[in-house]
C-alpha cells in the first residue's frame, strides 16, 4: 500500500483535538469512578471499567494519534504480535505465582 | 519449476531502473525508518509488561515500611498523566504541521510538546522527592517500593530521552530553517515513540495507581 | 575497482573515505566487512572458551582433583558458558547473517548500514568489558554464613583462593539469585557478567530490528518471501526471537544489577524478593535464546545439504513453517528449566506438556532433511559431513531433550552430566557441527578460495570422535549421579574412568579446532582458487564473483522461483531428474564477468565513525555503574552517556549524499560511488 494514498484520510487538526478532548474526558470519567469506589462499594465492578476505559484511550492513541489505522495493515499485526506475546507470557508467569487466582 | 505457494502481500515495487544507481527499494511499501520504529516499539511492550507485572507481583510486598499504593496522591497525579496525553496532542499536530508545510508551526508544537513532557517529568520528580523525604518511602524500602521506582523510573527516563529527541528535532529545524524530507520522516518516527510512552503512562496511571491505590 | 565521490565537508568530523586498511575497518558499513570481524572475533573467544573448558577437564580428569581450586572452578564453568553462547555462537551466527542476508535476497547491504556497524560495535566493546572483569574484578568471601548451629562459619571462598582466575563471575552463566546477589557474591565479578550480558543484548537487539527490516524490505524484485532460502528464514525468525526475548532479559538484568550496586530488594529473599523471580524471568528469555542459538545452523544445514544432494530441500514450506512453528512454541516452554524449582504440580504438567510439543516441529524438520538426502546424487565433502554430523547429534540431542519433558525424570536429571550431556549435543553436535559446514560452505563467497578438503576431512573426523568422545559418556555419568556445577568427586564413586575419557575427548577435540586453524591459514592464502560456483550451488548468493564485490550485484537480480540460480542452469527430464542446460558454463562465465564490471557507478553506504564512537559509551557507563560510589564512577557516569548521546546527535546530522543523489537507504547517510566505469 502506498504511503500517499493516506494523505486522503489524513485526520484533520479538528479530529486530533477532538481526540484529545476525547481522551481527557475518559480520564476524568476514570479519576471519577476512583473517587466513587472509595465511597460506595462497587462490587469489584471498577477494575474491568477502568481498564474498558484505558483500553479505549490506548486505541484513539495508537489507532489515530499514532496513526496505525491508516497504515498497511503489517503494522498493526506486528503491533498487536509484541502487545499479545507480551500479555500472554506474563500472564502466565503471573499465574504460577499465584498472583491471579486461576490455578496453582 | 513454480512454487506451490503464494503468500498475500503487499505488491513489490519495481525495481526496474537498472540504470539508475538509486533504488528506493521497499518490498512492502512500508518505508525502512517507519517499519524499524515499529518493530522496536512492540518489543518495548515486553519491556515495560516485565517491569508492570512484577509491579503487580510485589506491590503489596511492604516488609514493615510504607508501600506506595499507601501514598498516592491520586489528584496530583492525574494532573500529570494530563498533561502528558495533552502532550500526545501536540506532537501529532507538530507532525501535521510539517505535512502542511507549515514549519513554523512544526517548531512550536515541538516545543510545547517537549515543554508538556518537561512538565511531567517536573511532577513526577516532585513526586518521588515527596515520597522519599515526606512519606520515608525510598528505592530500598521494601519490593513495593522498589519496583514502583523501577517502573515508573524508566518510564521516566524513556520521557526524558523523548525530550532530548523532541529538542534535537527543534533544533535541527532553527539551524536548517526548517525540516527537511528526511528529518520529517524522523520527527515522524520520534513521534511514534512519543505516542508510545505515553500509552505505556495510559496502562501504568491506571493499574498502578487508580487500581492499586489502597 | 573503487572510486570515491567528494563528499560535503559540514560535519563534526570529516567524513571518513578510507575503503582499505585500519581505518577502513573501523569506519565500514559494509556488512561483509562487519560479518567477518564477527567472525574472528567470535572465534577468537571460542577458543578462549575452550581453554576454560579444557581447565575444567583437566579438574575432573580424575577423583579429588586439585588443579582448580573450588573458586576457580566455579569461575570457569561460570565463564565458559558465558562466552560459548554470547560470545561465540550468537556472534559467529551474527557473522554468517551480516554476511550472507543481503546476498542471499539480492540485497546491496542491510535496511540500516551504520546501525549494523553499531551492533558490531557495541558488542566487541561489550565482550571486552565482560573479560575486563580480569583486570578490574574481585570476588569477596561472602559475610559469614551460620550454619545448624548457630555456628557463624567462613564463607565458600577462602581468602587464600583470591586467584586471577578465581576473580573471575562465578555464579554459572544463568546467574541465580540469590547467589549471585549482593549477598552471597560481594564483590563486583558479577557485576561484569550482568552489565556486560546487558550490553550484548542491546548489541543483538539492535540487528534484530535491523534483520526484519531487511528482509520484509530489502529483497529483490520477484523474491517474494516463500522464495527465500531457509537461511533467510532461519534469519528472520532468530531475529523475532531476538526482539521479543532480549527485552526480558533486560529487565531482569536490571533488576539484579540494582539489588547489587543501590539495594533493591527485587530477588532478597531477606527483604521480602523472590529468587523464583529471577528464574522465571531469566528463562523467559533463556528458552527462546537456546533456539536463537540452534535456527541459524538449521538453516545453514538446509542450503548445505541439497546443494550436497544434488536435489531441492524436501518439503521447504514445510520447514519454514517448523522453524516459525519452533520459535513460536519456544516462548512456551521455559518453566522447563524449573521442574525443582518449587514450581506447582499444575505449572509442572503444563509446561511439560508444552515441551513435548516441540519434538514434532523439529521432527518434521529432521525428516525432511533426511527425505532431501535420500535418493541424491551425494557429494561428502567437508561441508557436507558437518551438515550431516549436524542432523545426527542433533537427534542424539534432541532424544534426551525430550526425556527431560517428562516432569519425574527431569527430577532425577536435573543438575546431573545427563542435562550437560543433552545440552551440548544440541549446541556442539548441534550448532558448532552446522557452523562448521557453512564456514567450509561459504568459504569460497568470502575469499575466493576453497579450504583444504584434507584437512578438513581430518579436522571432521577428529572433532566429530573428539565430541562423541566427551560429550556420550556424561550421560551415563549423570544417570550414575554426578553431580553438575561441583569441582570434584570422590574415588568411591566409581566415576573416575568415564571421567578420564570425557578429558581425553575435549582435548581430542581441542587438536580438531587446531587442525582447522592450520586449514583456515594455509587456505587463506593458498587455498585453491574457487571461481564463481564452486559448489554448483542453487541459491542467488552463488551468482556473483568470489570473493564477493564491494557493491555485491553489479545489476540488482531478478527472481523467478525458489533455487533461482539451480533454474538457470538445469531443467529436469522425463523422469524430474535435473539435466544442465547447454547454456550453464556460459551463464556462468558471464555472471563472472558481468559481477565484476558493473556498467554505471554504484552507491554504497559511506563509512562513519559514529558507531564506533556511540559504542564506546556503553562500557563507560557499565564501569560507572560499578564503581559509582567512587569520584571516577560518578564521572563515567555522566562521561559515557554523553558520548553516547552527541555521536547519536553527529549520527543523525551526517549530511546527505551529494545533491544529485538522494537518499538510497532512507537513512540519511552519505554515499560512495564505486564501479570501474562511468559511461
Amino acid at each position: 500500500m502506498s504511503q500517499t494514498a493516506h494523505a486522503a484520510d489524513h485526520p484533520s487538526t479538528k479530529d486530533y483535538v477532538r481526540i484529545a478532548i476525547f481522551l481527557a474526558v475518559l480520564t476524568a470519567i476514570e479519576v471519577a469512578l476512583f473517587y466513587l469506589d472509595e465511597a460506595v462499594d462497587m462490587n469489584g465492578w471498577d477494575g474491568p471499567l477502568l481498564v474498558g476505559l484505558s483500553t479505549i484511550k490506548f486505541i484513539a492513541v495508537v489507532g489515530w494519534f499514532m496513526h496505525l489505522r491508516f497504515e498497511d495493515s503489517f503494522l498493526s499485526r506486528f503491533f498487536s504480535a509484541g502487545f499479545v506475546l507480551a500479555m500472554t507470557l506474563y500472564g502466565v508467569m503471573l499465574a504460577a505465582f499465584g498472583a491471579i487466582a486461576i490455578f496453582g | 519449476m513454480a512454487d506451490t505457494f503464494e503468500l498475500e502481500e503487499s505488491a513489490d515495487i519495481p525495481n526496474s531502473h537498472a540504470g539508475d544507481h538509486h533504488v528506493v527499494h521497499e518490498s512492502t511499501g512500508i518505508d525502512n525508518r517507519k517499519l524499524g520504529m515499529w518493530v522496536f516499539l512492540s518489543s518495548e511492550f515486553l519491556f515495560f509488561g516485565a517491569f508492570i507485572s512484577n509491579y503487580l507481583l510485589y506491590g503489596n510486598r511492604d516488609f514493615d515500611s510504607v508501600v506506595p499504593r499507601d501514598i498516592y496522591d491520586i489528584p496530583f497525579t492525574s494532573i500529570s498523566s494530563f498533561v502528558l496525553l495533552m502532550s500526545s496532542l501536540t506532537m501529532v499536530l507538530a507532525h501535521h504541521a510539517l505535512s502542511t508545510g507549515d514549519q513554523n508551526g512544526t517548531k512550536t508544537w515541538l516545543m510545547a510538546t517537549a515543554l508538556l513532557g518537561s512538565v511531567f517529568l517536573g511532577g513526577q520528580v516532585f513526586e518521588f522527592y515527596e515520597f522519599v523525604t515526606v512519606k520515608d518511602m525510598t528505592l530500598t524500602s521494601n519490593p513495593a517500593s522498589s519496583a514502583f521506582y523501577m517502573l515508573t523510573g524508566f518510564h521516566g527516563a524513556h520521557v526524558g530521552i523523548g525530550i532530548l529527541m523532541l529538542l534535537s528535532l527543534f533544533g535541527i529545524a532553527r539551524r536548517q530553517g526548517g525540516l527537511s524530507e528526511k528529518h520529517g520522516m524522523n520527527l515522524e518516527l520520534v513521534g511514534l515513540y512519543w505516542h508510545f510512552v505515553d500509552i505505556i503512562w495510559i496502562v501504568i496511571f491506571t493499574i498502578v495507581y487508580l487500581l492499586g491505590a489502597s | 575497482m573503487t572510486t570515491t565521490a567528494s563528499r560535503p565537508a559540514s560535519t563534526i568530523f570529516r567524513r571518513p573515505r578510507a575503503t582499505e586498511g585500519f581505518w577502513s575497518w573501523i569506519t565500514t558499513t559494509d556488512h561483509k566487512k562487519i560479518g567477518i570481524m564477527y567472525g574472528y572475533a567470535a572465534f577468537f573467544f571460542f577458543i578462549i572458551g575452550g581453554v576454560e573448558a579444557l581447565l575444567l577437564r583437566l579438574q575432573l580428569a580424575g577423583p579429588n582433583g586439585d588443579f582448580l581450586t573450588a573458586a576457580e572452578y566455579n569461575a570457569m564453568f561460570t565463564t565458559h558458558g558465558v562466552t560459548m553462547i554470547f560470545l561465540f555462537v550468537m556472534p559467529v551466527s551474527a557473522a554468517f547473517f551480516n554476511y550472507l542476508l543481503p546476498l542471499m535476497i539480492g540485497a546491496r547491504d542491510v535496511a540500516f548500514p551504520r546501525m549494523n556497524a553499531l551492533s558490531w560495535w557495541i558488542f566487541i566493546f561489550g565482550g571486552l568489558f565482560l573479560y575486563s572483569v580480569i583486570f578490574f574484578g574481585d570476588v569477596v568471601p561472602p559475610a559469614g554464613i551460620a550454619d545448624g548451629q548457630g555456628v557463624v562459619v567462613a564463607g565458600n571462598i577462602d581468602p587464600a583462593d583470591q586467584t586471577l582466575l578465581g576473580g573471575l563471575p562465578d555464579g554459572g552463566w544463568f546467574l541465580y539469585q540469590p547467589n549471585a546477589g549482593p549477598e552471597y557474591s560481594p564483590g563486583t565479578a558479577i557485576d561484569f557478567a550482568l552489565i556486560g550480558l546487558q550490553i550484548l543484548g542491546v548489541a543483538s537487539l539492535i540487528s534484530s530490528i535491523n534483520f526484519i527490516v531487511t528482509v520484509f524490505n530489502m529483497r529483490a524484485e520477484g523474491m517474494r518471501l516463500l522464495r527465500m532460502p531457509v537461511f533467510v528464514w532461519m534469519t528472520l525468525v532468530v531475529a523475532f526471537l531476538l526482539l521479543f526475548s532480549l527485552p526480558i532479559i533486560a529487565v531482569a538484568l536490571f533488576m539484579a544489577t540494582f539489588d547489587r550496586s543501590f539495594g533493591t530488594l527485587f530477588f532478597q529473599a531477606t527483604g521480602g524478593g523472590d529468587p523464583i523471580l529471577w528464574q522465571h524471568m531469566f528463562w523467559l528469555f533463556g528458552h527462546p535464546e537456546v533456539y536463537i542459538l540452534i535456527l541459524p545452523a538449521m538453516g545453514i544445514v538446509s542450503e548445505v545439504l541439497p546443494t550436497n544432494s544434488r536435489k531441492p530441500l524436501f518439503g521447504y514450506a514445510a520447514i519454514v513453517f517448523a522453524g516459525g512453528a519452533i520459535a513460536f512454541l519456544g516462548f512456551g516452554v521455559w518453566a522447563h528449566h524449573m521442574f525443582s524449582s518449587g514450581i506447582t504440580p499444575v505449572a509442572q504438567a503444563a509446561f511439560g506438556l508444552s515441551t513435548m510439543t516441540i519434538a514434532v516441529p523439529t521432527g518434521i524438520k529432521i525428516f525432511n532433511w533426511m527425505g532431501t538426502m535420500w535418493g541424491g546424487r551425494l557429494r561428502f565433502n567437508t561441508a557436507m559431513l558437518f551438515s550431516i554430523g549436524f542432523v545426527a547429534m542433533f537427534v542424539i540431542g534432541g532424544l534426551s531433550g525430550v526425556t527431560h519433558s517428562i516432569v519425574p525424570s527431569d527430577w532425577q536429571q536435573t543438575d546431573t552430566y545427563y542435562i550437560v550431556a543433552h545440552f551440548h549435543y544440541v549446541l556442539f553436535g548441534g550448532a558448532i557441527f552446522g557452523i562448521f559446514s557453512g564456514v567450509y560452505y561459504w568459504f569460497p563467497k568470502i575469499t575466493g578460495r576453497m579450504l583444504n578438503e584434507k584437512l578438513g576431512k581430518a579436522h571432521f573426523w577428529v572433532q566429530f570422535i573428539g565430541f562423541n568422545l566427551t560429550f556420550a559418556p556424561m550421560h551415563w555419568l549423570g544417570l550414575q549421579g554426578m553431580v553438575r556445577r561441583t569441582w570434584r568427586y570422590a574415588p568411591e564413586a566409581g566415576l573416575g574412568p568415564w571421567n578420564l575419557a570425557v578429558t581425553i575427548g575435549a582435548f581430542t577435540i581441542a587438536l580438531g579446532i587446531a587442525i582447522f586453524w592450520v586449514n583456515w591459514i594455509y587456505s587463506k592464502r593458498k587455498g585453491e582458487p574457487s571461481g564463481l560456483d564452486p559448489w554448483d550451488a542453487r541459491t542467488i548468493e552463488w551468482t556473483i564473483p568470489n570473493p564477493t564485490p564491494a557493491y555485491n550485484y553489479a545489476v540488482p537480480p531478478v527472481i523467478h522461483s525458489l533455487d533461482d540460480f539451480w533454474h538457470q542452469k538445469y531443467t529436469e527430464d522425463d523422469e524430474g531428474r535435473p539435466v544442465r542446460k547447454e547454456g550453464a558454463d556460459e551463464l556462468i562465465e558471464r555472471l563472472d564477468h558481468e559481477g565484476r564490471n558493473p556498467k554505471s557507478p554504484i552507491h554504497m553506504p559511506a563509512p562513519s565513525y559514529f558507531p564506533f564512537i556511540m559504542a564506546m559509551g556503553l562500557p563507560l557507563i557499565g564501569y560507572g555503574i560499578i564503581y559509582h560510589t567512587s569520584i571516577i564512577g560518578k564521572a563515567l557516569l555522566v562521561i559515557g552517556p554523553l558520548i553516547t548521546i552527541g555521536a547519536l546527535i553527529g549520527w543523525g546530522i551526517e549530511p546527505l549524499e551529494e545533491t544529485e543523489d538522494h537518499d538510497e537507504h532512507g537513512d540519511g547517510q552519505g554515499g560512495e560511488l564505486v564501479g570501474a566505469r562511468t559511461s
